[in-house]
């Protein structure tokens, strides 16, 4: 790229820091092709056995209650996400829409949270691909001294490196698998969730459960959780079990029917996902209770991994099922999650708010190779630092990586409604889709953000790790910040054109109305 | 020959090569040159979700690729420009060469090869085992020729077999519309084995090569005074490393039986010389389409 700094990601528009509007070819994506999709980027599977024990931790019983009401705000701000990707549709996203519409400094923080908290998600897929690893080998050699050997700290960043190295290769080179396959995996993944659900329920009811507990319907009221801040955590977490399932309601330039595709996948795919994760958190709450003890979902130990533990008690021989399911399922999603940061990072390259470097894309292989390669490289040092550091890097990483998308997908809702300010009143359509829903939305996740910012200082919370008397928690989310706005001012100073304006300039459509 | 010269380009070292012979190619033979950049289809992405806004990111990128590209070539030279998707590299400059009734597809050599070699890349390979045109394989470092030097002299590998009517087509063809000189070439005696009588062999190898030669040579025109190479050696390696190269020189060499009618297919013996021949080799099909046939 010889001018990085004056030129604007779509060339064709003009140079004042345009986007082009201009469309490519009709798009190759049928309804099924999207909501599978969809389904592989939230990888049901690694999202649910990360995220149910820290969440039933915080709200106890009342998780499937947080699992309906975590969807609102994703909802409400994926609508905003929608408003935003038609009308600037950009490789960069929330960067881009943040830069447009609160100016460089917001839409850099904006792109930092998109990078970090991918960057997040990728270190704790490759660790529950470990462990899940070692318990497959051990379920099918029948030896049970295997699977402990993803509790040695060596052992584990070491195959978690390999992991790594081999996504980035598979990343960097753009290799997809047949959609065949893809469709196999997808309907394996579901499936074996079913039958685990299904099996974790008999079981439960027959007597064999770990700590049988009869369904009740008060496990769906949301005003059952103890405290409100119990229920922004659970709220933060449900929020991360969605992330990944925005992406069918913006792939519309790619459907073969733009006008009703997108929607309809997006209805399917999350009507499949909540159905799943309430008959799994019933199904799992029944099974084994939420207490403390050595299956309970409250037990410390088993939180950040909990298929792993749950799958032999509840499957016996067929436990293997389980394990294949999210190995696949962590697999294809690490895949499709780096393409998030790298994307991200390509566009902040290329309007000069990094280095140009990161705008390179590979010319054999058409994909953001530095930025991936870069992406990576933090991510596997994260991996290694936190293992080293914390107890439960697993579960530490999911609560702050819940805080850091409630961060940029905060910051993306209200880029949305800022930017649509002239022509909020247009349309009653406008009214709610560029005004109401993602300010909603994008309140709901500023609170969560604050709640758990606060709540994350206490040594308690999370694992219970601590540096100096403050929460690991709070130390992460804070670090993360902060070396945000370090870096920012360093890159301000080496590269002040961008934050100037000068590549990515605000703005503000004006209102359609007087045309009319 | 006027039918198009396509190169496969990509913004690599191989990328240059391939362009600059392609770019010599068409002008030795009066051909319009195409530069084309395959991009990946969006219909591939299974597992990463579709972005069309990355897709046009890529095309302006490709543009500014071939932006590039046009500036490496010597001042004037008329280029036609060809950004497309397609599902494999091989797939979409084949599309594009059945578009256009182009003459050859021109690739560069894998990342990795050693200066002045060939090596195959699997889409080289699939471009091989597809392409119905005939397809330039060109080593590393052909870039730093002079973007003017003539194609001098074609060498044509004639196999042992008769059935080479497509490959003196095309060197007649070539020939014709370059000006180049024409060296017929045959390899043998190859891989004897330890306790066959080797004299024997190679005295009914000798005859055979020469009658093939003899035949190959009598379909040449008078006018082009092809000259007959016999290269002997323990094997085709070793037979081919004797050989003198001209610098501007290129190998023609003829699709495998194996293959289907008018489909490539790297047989053997030519996928043991690329190994060894540090000048640009032209594949071709072992069935020609018939003049004025739809392709």
């Amino acid at each position: 790229m010889s001018a990085p700094e004056a030129a604007p990601l779509a060339p064709t528009a003009e140079p004042t820091g345009g986007l082009s509007n201009k469309g490519l070819s009709a798009g190759t994506v049928g309804l099924l092709g999207a909501v599978v999709i969809g389904i592989s980027c939230i990888a049901p599977a690694y999202t649910f056995t990360a995220a149910v024990g820290p969440t039933a931790s915080v709200v106890g019983a009342q998780v499937p209650a947080i699992i309906l009401i975590g969807f609102i705000p994703m909802l409400l701000v994926a609508f905003g996400y929608r408003e935003l990707n038609n009308r600037m549709p950009d490789a960069g996203t929330s960067f881009t829409w943040a830069a447009r519409a609160f100016g460089p400094w917001v839409g850099w923080m904006a792109g930092w949270g998109l990078v970090v908290a991918t960057i997040l998600v990728l270190s704790n897929l490759a660790g529950v691909a470990v462990d899940f690893l070692f318990l497959l080998i051990s379920q099918i050699t029948g030896n049970p001294d295997i699977a402990n050997l993803a509790t040695n700290t060596f052992i584990n960043i070491a195959v978690c490196l390999l992991f790594m190295l081999g996504a980035t290769y598979i990343s960097y080179r753009d290799m997809q698998t047949t959609q065949k396959l893809q469709y196999v995996l997808v309907t394996f993944q579901v499936a074996v969730l079913l039958i685990f659900a299904v099996a974790a329920i008999v079981q439960a009811v027959s007597g064999n459960g770990f700590d049988y507990t009869p369904f009740d319907f008060n496990w769906f009221n949301p005003f059952a959780v103890p405290s409100f801040s119990a229920f922004a955590a659970g709220l933060s977490l449900s929020i991360f079990i969605f992330w990944g399932w925005d992406v069918t309601l913006t792939m519309n330039e790619e459907t073969k029917d733009p006008e009703r595709t997108p929607g309809r996948a997006a209805t399917v795919t999350v009507l499949t996902i909540v159905s799943l994760y309430l008959l799994l958190a019933v199904a799992m709450i029944m099974f084994a209770g939420v207490g403390t003890g050595e299956l309970g979902l409250g037990n410390e130990d088993i939180q950040a991994n909990v298929f792993f533990f749950l799958s032999d008690p509840v499957l016996g021989p067929l436990a293997f099922l389980v394990s294949l399911a999210v190995l696949t399922s962590s697999a294809s999603s690490l895949q499709s999650t780096f393409v998030g940061p790298a994307r991200t990072l390509l566009a902040m390259g290329h309007y000069g708010a990094l280095p140009p470097a990161y705008a390179k894309v590979s010319p054999r292989f058409f994909t953001p190779g530095y930025a991936t390669i870069v992406s990576a490289i933090v991510a596997s040092a994260f991996y290694a630092v936190m293992r080293v550091v914390s107890e439960n890097t697993l579960w530490d990483t999911i609560l702050t990586l819940g805080m850091m998308i409630c961060f940029y997908y905060g910051i993306t809702a209200f880029a949305c409604v800022w930017y649509f300010r002239k022509q909020w009143f247009d349309s009653t359509r406008n009214v709610f889709f560029t005004f109401l829903f993602p300010l909603i939305g994008g309140v709901i996740l500023l609170v969560l953000f604050v709640t758990t910012l606060i709540d994350s200082m206490d040594p308690a919370y999370g694992s219970g790790a601590e540096v100096g008397g403050v929460g690991i928690v709070f130390i992460l989310g804070m670090a993360i910040i902060v070396i945000g706005v370090i870096v920012m001012i360093w890159q301000a100073i080496r590269r002040p054109a961008f934050f100037r304006g000068e590549t990515l300039a605000m703005d503000a459509p004006p209102s359609r109305r007087r045309k009319g | 020959m006027s039918a198009p010269v396509i190169v496969g380009y990509t913004a690599t070292k191989p990328g240059r090569d391939a362009l600059a012979f392609g770019a010599r190619l068409a002008a030795a033979s009066a051909a319009p040159l195409h530069v084309a950049i395959i991009l990946p289809s969006e219909g591939r992405s299974v597992i990463t979700p579709p972005d069309a806004s990355y897709d046009r990111h890529l095309r302006a990128q490709a543009g500014e690729w071939l932006d590039a590209a046009e500036a490496l070539l010597p001042e004037g030279t008329p280029v036609t420009r060809q950004i497309r998707a397609a599902e494999s590299f091989a797939e979409g400059l084949i599309d594009l060469a059945d578009e256009i009734g182009a003459s050859h597809i021109v690739v560069g050599a894998a990342d990795g090869g050693a200066r002045g070699r060939h090596r195959l890349g699997s889409t080289t390979t699939e471009l091989l085992h597809s392409s119905d045109v005939p397809v330039v394989l060109v080593p590393r470092g052909t870039r730093k020729l002079a973007a003017d030097a003539p194609l001098g002299r074609l060498t044509v590998a004639i196999g042992t077999r008769p059935g080479a009517d497509a490959l003196i087509e095309e060197t007649v063809a070539l020939a014709d519309a370059t000006g180049a000189s024409v060296r017929l070439l045959s390899l043998l005696p190859v891989d004897l084995p330890a306790t066959a009588d080797t004299a024997a062999i190679r005295t009914a190898g000798s005859t055979a090569a020469s009658d093939v030669l003899a035949a190959a040579r009598a379909e040449l025109p008078d006018r082009l005074g092809a000259e007959v190479v016999v290269a002997e050696g323990d094997s085709i390696e070793d037979a081919v490393r004797g050989l003198d190269w001209q610098p501007g020189e290129v190998l023609l060499v003829g699709s495998s039986r194996l293959a289907r009618p008018r489909r490539l297919f790297l047989g053997s013996t030519a996928a043991k010389m690329l190994h060894e021949v540090p000048v640009p080799m032209i594949v071709v099909p072992r069935t020609r389409t018939q003049e004025g046939e739809q392709r």
